[in-house]
């Protein structure tokens, strides 16, 4: 290599280099592309042709998902000319970026995490509503006796999720001033160990293994204190609503005629759930189903399930922004009954 | 005690009894049937010496001849499979020189000097008055304040020949201590030692491979022969002390190492063979 | 100014400097939304803009992985002591030590929390956790190397085991005890982190690693990676700190010792 490159060897590279630079923006695109959108179906073929779609779960199969199985168990998908491809999620699964990355073309998340989301400038699309009622509560041992859930907070332990939307809420209404705050793990030893714990908990799970393990366990529903976002919301990117309005509203009917049949007859889904998490015994898939039927059902009709209202949307929103968790409100934008 | 009569030229003296030389500060070392080995082959076996109090000793031979043992198995560093080491009275003021200075590198040079008298106990205003004399003796009275990485080679070896005099030993076992070093600094160093030795008039053996070495400062050199055959050589040094420069080229000086050689020769042939060493006194 | 251009820490801030300056153009053009990959700008802003939360959270932080350090290093050295006396000894417990480096901390995690509770003592058992087995086992490793010429000397000249403990092998093995200590120190803030997901009581805002989970609940991805460049800094520091210690008390030591 020479030490003094001469002037044109030096242009050269200069240019090079800013050639370079101007494709590397392409690079993301193509590269999002490749990890790609789902859903262009087959080429004309002669045979009914299935649309393929995933939907990403953001936890273990569970009853709060038994509609999208017995959507696909009892051929509702199908009939709708879908095929779904339905992911089980995890703890702290990025199901947002996800399907805004696109990923994949719907999944499920709750109306808090989904009105944050939009705030960051991800245009989400909430399109059917799972539970009607928030379902989780704050769990503390009953031989305390306590009344009310302001009772809770006057000392003891509280064991809630970083981040979680409501912890604002509580502090505000009620002052966190005497309690310890610590990160809830999903492991319910430390509840069964100190008898001054409060904890997060999902209606049907957190309850229902306490009680197993032998504890008694009472349950204040933060939906009680005005706190009701909807939950295990299905949702997609306003590009695939406008996209493909058509295919949206299908996978909406199926999601429908899912949680029909699951509430009517929780059991054969129940049963395929299980074996794809064997963790949960068989007993306790019963029970949850049980506890969280009115909590989805909501007191709509059949035909009515997983509709929302604007006013929910935006006594959330409002709320949310009371807590300085979100800046601006749009609560018609956030989602659609197709 | 120079020899005035032929100055530059070591003469031939009757061999210097250790009594004259302040024999009261050597112990005599006394090694019966001595036996070591290292797994199936023995590096020295059946060894007997004799070393009177006072007498400089210099043991010579190629590697692996055992010296190095020897002199372990004397300073007690290791223990003998067959036979019997005797140190006339008590053999406790012992000193040991290794090959490289041994000093440790975080203590100043004043407290590596003080180091065996610090190990027995000895007051710290004392011990370390004793060292900076020593340090004087060997010509680093300046230099007590540094540390051994701040020295040459040759000063740290000199300053680890003050540390085992500080002790006063009575029987000083040094193991090729000045090896590593230049020609230079070597011969300045032989010089300094044998400046020790008539100082102190303590027993000396001396590990060295040098011929000329051992011929400059020894009294008497012992030669041993590889994998335990013992020795093969106990040759006399009658030259005078104190022995300087020029002597070493003298011709009394190179008669010696002629002998030396000499004995070398059959015990090469010994090593290609498979006859044993024969021991060849003059 | 030669002497600005040799100074050590410009070649690494320049390269920062750059790739930064780099990544920004890029991502400039890129049609990366900001909570996928923020742009160093949106991260910096948000260094600024939150650095209250972030300066309180990683002086909480700080706090535990130092404890947690200080535990490592009393503890290990103990033990690595300890092990150097007696082979049986080290046969028999050396296994239990490399047990520490071997167990995953996020299984471990919650059990400690079920033991010792929640709050700035289990961040710390945590953290002590994670680093104890580098010092252990380069202090033991240097406690065991001594010059043999030298432990002949102590030998020579009667000194006890203790004796040639304290004023020989110690003070030898301190260069592979400041080994093990680089190293454990940036195990220290990662085991603290980690600690924090865990078990930290953070009604006034938690350690970095709290603030990193929230930020990630709340979609903040700026945030995230603010917090986590903060993390990254604390470790840089310990590590420079501990360069430090080694170059004040390595000072008369050997003199081919390599800068880092």
């Amino acid at each position: 290599m020479p030490i003094n490159p001469g002037r044109e060897i030096r242009l050269l590279r200069l240019l090079f280099t800013l050639l370079l630079l101007c494709f590397l923006p392409i690079l993301p695109p193509l590269m999002a592309g490749c990890s790609g959108e789902q859903g262009q179906g087959p080429a004309g073929a002669s045979a009914p042709v299935l649309q393929q779609t995933a939907l990403q779960l953001n936890w273990v199969p569970e009853p709060e998902f038994g509609g999208y199985y017995a959507a696909r168990e009892t051929g509702a998908f199908a009939a709708e000319g879908l095929e779904v491809d339905i992911r089980p999620g995890g703890a702290q699964s990025p199901v947002e970026q996800m399907v805004a990355a696109g990923q994949v073309e719907f999944g499920i998340t709750s109306a808090d995490s989904l009105l944050m989301a939009r705030d960051r400038g991800v245009d989400l699309v909430a399109i059917y509503a799972g539970y009607q009622s928030f379902p989780e509560g704050i769990m503390v041992h009953a031989s305390r006796g306590l009344k009310s859930l302001a009772e809770v907070f006057k000392g003891g332990t509280l064991a809630v999720i970083p981040g979680t939307p409501f912890l604002k809420l509580l502090d505000r209404e009620y002052g966190l001033g005497r309690m310890k705050v610590v990160p809830h793990d999903n492991n319910i030893a430390p509840f069964l160990q100190d008898p001054l714990m409060a904890q997060q908990c999902f209606v049907s799970s957190e309850p229902i293994v306490a009680r197993h393990a032998g504890a008694n366990p009472q349950v204040f529903m933060l939906s009680d204190i005005g706190f009701n976002p909807y939950t295990g919301v299905v949702f997609t990117r306003r590009q695939t609503l406008e996209a493909h309005p058509e295919r949206v509203r299908t996978l909406v009917r199926a999601v429908r005629r899912g949680w029909q049949a699951y509430l009517a007859d929780p059991e054969p889904a129940n049963r395929l759930m299980h074996t794809l998490n064997p963790t949960m015994a068989a007993t306790t898939f019963a029970e949850a189903s049980l506890i969280q039927a009115p909590l989805i059902r909501g007191g709509l009709a059949d035909d009515q399930l997983g509709t929302m209202t604007l006013e929910r949307w935006r006594n959330l929103a409002e709320l949310l922004q009371g807590l300085g968790i979100i800046q601006g409100i749009d609560p018609d934008q956030a989602f659609v009954n197709p | 005690m120079k020899n005035v009569a032929n100055p530059g030229e070591c003469s031939r003296s009757p061999i210097p009894s250790p009594a004259a030389v302040g024999a009261g500060n050597g112990v005599a070392v006394s090694l019966r049937g001595l036996g070591r080995r290292f797994g199936p082959t023995p590096v020295i076996a059946g060894l007997d010496l004799e070393i009177p109090a006072g007498q400089f000793l210099a043991l010579l031979g190629p590697s692996g001849c055992g010296k190095t043992t020897v002199l372990r198995l004397i300073a007690g560093l290791d223990v003998p499979d067959q036979g019997r080491i005797g140190l006339g009275e008590d053999g406790r003021a012992l000193a040991y020189v290794f090959q490289d200075p041994c000093l440790l590198p975080w203590r100043r040079v004043l407290d590596n000097v003080a180091l065996p008298l610090e190990l027995e106990g000895v007051p710290k205003a004392e011990r370390l008055s004793r060292a900076h004399d020593l340090l004087d003796t060997v010509g680093l009275g300046e230099a007590l304040d540094l540390y051994p990485d701040q020295l040459s080679g040759g000063m740290r070896m000199r300053v680890s020949l003050a540390r085992a005099l500080v002790t006063r030993p009575r029987l000083l076992l040094l193991d090729e201590p000045f090896a590593a070093l230049d020609e230079f600094t070597r011969q300045y160093l032989d010089e300094h030692l044998q400046g020790l030795f008539l100082d102190h008039g303590m027993t000396v053996v001396f590990v060295t491979h040098s011929m000329a070495e051992a011929v400059f400062l020894a009294d008497r050199v012992v030669m041993l022969a590889p994998r335990g055959a013992g020795v093969i050589l106990d040759h006399p040094v009658d030259l005078s002390r104190p022995r300087d420069g020029p002597c070493r080229v003298s011709t009394a000086f190179l008669a010696h190492i002629q002998r030396l050689s000499a004995a070398l020769i059959p015990s090469q042939e010994a090593l290609a063979g498979s006859g044993r060493a024969r021991i060849i006194e003059v | 100014m030669k002497g600005f251009r040799d100074a050590v820490w410009l070649p690494p801030l320049l390269s920062f400097l750059g790739l930064t300056l780099a990544l920004e153009v890029w991502l400039w053009f890129a049609d990366i939304p900001s909570y996928l990959l923020p742009r160093p700008a949106e991260v910096f802003t948000a260094l600024y803009t939150e650095g209250a939360d972030l300066t309180r959270a990683i002086l909480r932080t700080s706090l535990a992985a130092s404890t947690g350090l200080l535990v490592s290093v009393i503890i290990g050295v103990a033990a690595a002591i300890g092990l150097s006396i007696n082979d049986w000894l080290r046969r028999a417990f050396y296994p239990y030590a490399v047990f520490f480096q071997t167990v995953p901390i996020i299984a471990i995690a919650p059990l400690l929390v079920i033991w010792l509770g929640y709050g700035l003592k289990t961040i710390i058992a945590v953290s002590f956790i994670v680093s104890v087995f580098p010092i252990i086992a380069n202090t033991l490793s240097g406690l065991l190397s001594t010059d043999p010429a030298l432990r002949d000397l102590f030998r020579l000249h009667r000194a006890g085991t203790l004796t040639t403990l304290v004023k020989l092998r110690i003070p030898a093995a301190l260069p592979q005890f400041l080994t093990g200590l680089r190293i454990a120190s940036g195990l220290a803030v990662i085991g603290a982190i980690v600690g924090e997901f865990v078990a930290d009581d953070y009604r006034g805002g938690g350690g970095i690693g709290t603030v990193v989970m929230v930020a990630i609940k709340e979609l903040n991805t700026p945030k995230v990676f603010a917090a986590v460049f903060m993390a990254a800094l604390l470790g840089l520091v310990f590590f420079a700190l501990v360069n430090l210690l080694g170059r004040l008390t390595r000072r008369h030591w050997h003199i081919a010792e390599t800068r880092e």
